[in-house]
């Protein structure tokens, strides 16, 4: 049995913030919030267990060894806890530090290493995705993917099932607005994001135009680059940071009383450039001011003042994407939204606040969890009796639609922008 | 007590029948089962086991018999005193994975579960029909149904519908060498011994509960939901005494302190008044018919008590803030301090005045902040103790400034503990509460069930012959 141990004077620095640990009272109401822990229902894949083995590491209780490790990889990071929690912990801050020791403690295998170098070196340059997928877009156009993923290894296939189909766009976009905003209206610009304005532009493009329509001015970043959350949850600080400081420096440029994103994951990492820039002086100040000024899109919307709109009949659930939800606070308007189209019934699924297992890119570094927890959420979607289902993140889009795909399911999976388009088509 | 320890055979015939993902022995793994909610003792057990089925349960209860080893059953780990520490028990058995619901009968008003389900889950299966599952611990969205049983939990709404033992009708439970019994019945009202009542509140020490029948009660048919605030905890407490001399039972009658509203309005700013002493929460429900002749009533008793203010929640949404409020109270004093133990005595309600001086006494004395938030309807206390772990010398004195407390309670004929249970946290009050006789008799009514005490040894019964002042406890990490 353990031997008593001691808190030593002299916590290990770096393991995350110490301090903030103490946020944590151990009560364990976080459990049943948390994906990981409903999948495999052990401790140390629950909020509780998590931040416990930080603690420990930090008093110098156990060292970082591979079960350490894995249990900390297999959280997305979906922050469902911090939701949860009646503490207030801040969990994120707490698991982006413990990733960075990681990073720099732990070597991990040569499969995993190229799995998360490959990913950081395409993903957040778009040219670079592009050009990757320039061959598959061929592949796409005579319908020929199936017999590439048969003839390729497993994980590249299993890969190309999550990517979704690289056709010409056929998403519907917005009408553009046709009157000039008025000139004191308030300014927003749309973050466009790596990932997504490689493979999800219309989310982009449909952001604008709505906001175009609703009555804003929609100003355009120069340039964009990628947010850094991908970076940041990967245990890579200085090339966030990096990136955070090109994207202070381009949004303060931009000018925009408010920004947006149509991937909740970049908003919440903008959201938080205060915080992560909040040492370097010639950056925090400005770093505060761009975090300020983040909002979604629905609640832009909902605050312009309201237009006829046209019927468009079906039924639809919402998926909570797990930053605009449990980063931003995000849940009632994205609804109101949707409830205000005549013809739209909503039908709430359960478990509608769960993770997707999508999460950046851990569906690609951690498939059989986000494997299991796609599962879930299809079952739920299936359950619910939907047409479609709607939600403010293509990450999300992406797993969710793939798994709907494997089921035979007709489920359509729409991100909310492009939704509204089509509705008002 | 057993000595005996996991050696590889065992681990291997443990696993045969659970299947690897059924079975937790590595180190790191293991650290996180060192302690539950009552953090300041803190031992890991050598092996964990998730059984899915009674059947693996009892078999590894049969195995772990036959080589005398003891064991301690877990749910969610969400207790306050102790009730899992793994003490002399090398095997932690957690119900986590036994978590189906597996019969609702909405005609005869019951359903059956495993012991693992999540209480709130409960609720959530049946509340489309417009039922629920009545205790309602603050740790509800968590805390399961083996560990409300081994704990007989109540909540704030126990002023109106009793503890965990006035809900369960039937239990199966594994007994310690692995036969697996069924007590009680399905009938509510049973004759012989009431065996399901020796179980409910064992805390662990009569075997392993596998399966569950609870009653279901009819959600009423309306609410009233009050918050009175007040200058400070006497007169609060003083209205508690009132409202229920008046004749009008609440289905819950709950208080919180000034520390308490504080913490609770920073983390969920649901407009409690923060220059109030005190506030108290009084639900009414029942038939629409009468409820808002009640909650004038009530709140007029709670002016003439002294009240600054009497506010009814405007809807239902205001209400679910305000309980919200309340559940998450003991989680929002996390933002207070880096700890706290929180301590569960119980006194007749017309002590809780005088209670409430002793604590605020004792916190000037110990130099340390105590908050309260407690079921004032049944006068059982929940004192807050905040401290800081990384000082020696606070965990003593939160130690000490706890048992004052208790000790309090039961000079004014009340009791060491409410709804949190024994575990080690109140071992050393036994005595203060019982005679050697009545622990004797415990201990052989124990004996039926466990004659080898591997069931959770070392909880509740304090060792015969160990000294009443357990000065310090065991295996105390800070000191
Ligand atoms: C924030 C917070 C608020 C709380 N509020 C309340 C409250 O309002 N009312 C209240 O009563 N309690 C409350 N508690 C205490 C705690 O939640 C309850 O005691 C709860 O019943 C414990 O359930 P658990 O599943 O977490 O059990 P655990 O903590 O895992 O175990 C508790 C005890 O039960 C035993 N046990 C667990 N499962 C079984 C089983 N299947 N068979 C036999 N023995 C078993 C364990 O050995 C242990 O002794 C609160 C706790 C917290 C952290
Ligand atoms: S993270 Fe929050 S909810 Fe979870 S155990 Fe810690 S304090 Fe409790
Ligand atoms: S971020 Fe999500 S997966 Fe990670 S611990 Fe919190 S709730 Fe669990």
């Amino acid at each position: 049995m353990a031997a008593p141990s001691l808190i030593p004077l002299n916590p290990v620095r770096g393991v995350s913030d110490y301090d903030l640990l103490f946020d944590c009272v151990h009560c364990g109401l976080c459990a049943e919030a948390c994906p990981t822990y409903i999948v495999t229902r052990c401790e140390m894949d629950s909020p509780r267990g998590r931040i416990y083995l930080m603690k420990s590491l930090a008093e110098g209780r156990m060292g970082l060894d591979d079960d350490a490790v894995r249990h900390f990889d297999l959280c997305p990071g979906c922050r469902g806890c911090e939701t949860a929690c009646p503490s207030g912990v801040h969990y994120g801050r707490l698991i982006e530090g413990a990733r960075l020791l990681v990073e720099q403690n732990h070597r991990r295998s040569f499969v995993d290493r190229f799995k998360r170098r490959a990913i950081g070196a395409i993903f957040p340059y778009p040219h670079r995705l592009r050009m990757l997928l320039a061959p598959l877009k061929l592949v796409d156009r005579f319908g020929l993917r199936p017999v590439l993923g048969a003839v390729l290894p497993r994980m590249i296939h299993d890969w190309l099932d999550l990517l979704p189909p690289l056709e010409p766009d056929l998403r519907p976009l917005a009408a553009k607005a046709t009157i000039a905003p008025r000139t004191d209206a308030p300014a927003v610009v749309v973050h466009r994001g790596c990932v997504a304005q490689v493979l999800a532009n219309s989310e982009n493009l449909n952001s604008e135009r709505l906001l175009g329509a609703a009555g804003y001015r929609v100003v355009q970043l120069e340039p964009t680059s990628c947010c850094g959350a991908l970076d940041l949850h990967s245990g890579n600080g200085s090339r966030a940071r990096d990136f955070a400081r090109a994207n202070v420096r381009a949004l303060k440029n931009a000018g925009a009383d408010a920004i947006v994103s149509a991937a909740s994951g970049c908003s919440v990492a903008i959201a938080e450039y205060g915080d992560l820039l909040k040492d370097e002086p010639e950056f925090a100040e400005d770093a505060r001011a761009v975090s300020s000024k983040v909002r979604d899109l629905s609640s832009l919307l909902l605050d312009a003042p309201a237009r006829p709109k046209r019927e468009f009949r079906c039924r639809v659930t919402y998926h909570d994407a797990c930053h605009l939800v449990h980063g931003l606070g995000v849940r009632e308007a994205p609804r109101k939204l949707l409830a205000s189209i005549p013809g739209v019934t909503i039908v709430e699924m359960t478990e509608s606040e769960l993770c997707c297992g999508s999460a950046g890119s851990y569906n690609l570094t951690e498939p059989a969890m986000a494997r299991d927890l796609a599962r879930r959420k299809a079952d739920n979607i299936i359950a619910a009796g939907a047409d479609y289902v709607v939600l403010a993140n293509p990450g999300c889009e992406f797993q969710i639609a793939a798994e709907l795909r494997r089921r035979g399911s007709k489920i359509k999976v729409v991100h909310l922008a492009d939704f509204l388009a089509m509705a008002s088509q | 007590m057993s000595t005996s320890t996991i050696d590889r055979k065992l681990l291997d015939e443990l696993r045969e029948i659970l299947g690897a993902d059924g079975i937790v022995s590595r180190a790191t793994e293991l650290k996180v089962y060192e302690c539950d909610g009552w953090t300041v003792e803190k031992s890991a057990p050598d092996v964990l086991l998730l059984p899915r089925s009674t059947a693996q349960l009892s078999a590894i209860l049969a195995a772990l018999h036959r080589r005398g080893i003891a064991f301690v059953p877990r749910g969610a780990g969400t207790g306050l005193s102790g009730g899992c520490l793994s003490l002399n028990a090398p095997a932690m058995i957690c119900t986590s994975k036994m978590n189906r619901i597996l019969e609702i009968d909405f005609d005869n008003r019951r359903v059956e579960a495993e012991s693992g389900v999540v209480n709130l889950h409960v609720t959530n299966a049946v509340k489309s029909k417009g039922y629920f599952y009545a205790p309602d611990p603050s740790s509800q969205v968590a805390c399961t149904i083996g560990g409300n049983i081994a704990e007989n939990s109540g909540g704030p709404h126990t002023l109106k519908y009793g503890v965990t033992t006035n809900h369960v009708l039937a239990l199966e439970v594994v007994l310690p060498d692995g036969e697996v019994v069924e007590l009680g019945g399905p009938a509510e009202e049973r004759c012989g011994y009431d065996l399901v009542g020796a179980v409910v509140g064992a805390e662990g020490t009569a075997g392993i509960v596998t399966r569950a029948t609870l009653k279901l009660m009819r959600e009423p048919e309306n609410h009233r939901t009050l918050l009175a605030a007040f200058p400070d905890a006497d007169t609060a407490t003083r209205a508690v005494s009132m409202i229920i001399a008046s004749g009008i039972v609440p289905a819950a009658l709950e208080m919180m302190d000034q520390l308490i509203i504080r913490a609770v309005e920073e983390a969920f700013n649901v407009g409690l008044p923060l220059d109030a002493g005190a506030v108290l929460i009084i639900e009414l429900e029942g038939l629409e018919a009468g409820l808002t002749t009640y909650a004038d009533e009530v709140a007029k008793t709670a002016n003439l008590a002294g009240a600054s203010s009497v506010r009814l929640a405007r809807d239902e949404a205001e209400r679910a803030l305000l309980w919200k409020a309340r559940k998450r109270a003991f989680g929002a004093v996390g933002r207070l301090a880096p700890n706290y133990a929180t301590q569960d005595g119980v006194v007749p309600r017309t002590c809780l005045p005088r209670i409430l001086r002793v604590i605020a006494e004792v916190s000037r004395r110990y130099d340390l902040r105590i908050g309260n938030v407690f079921h004032a309807g049944d006068g059982n206390l929940h004192p807050i103790i905040l401290y800081d772990e990384r000082e020696p010398d606070q965990v003593r004195r939160a130690i000490d400034a706890g048992r004052e407390i208790l000790k309090a309670c039961i000079d004014m004929g009340g009791s060491l503990t409410g709804e949190h249970g024994i575990g080690v946290e109140k071992l050393g009050e036994m005595p203060l509460m019982f005679s050697p006789d009545d622990l004797r008799v415990m201990t052989e009514l124990r004996h039926v069930f466990d004659p080898m005490e591997r069931s959770n040894p070392g909880k509740v019964i304090p060792q015969p012959g160990a000294c009443v002042e357990v000065a310090a406890p065991r295996r105390q990490v800070p000191i």
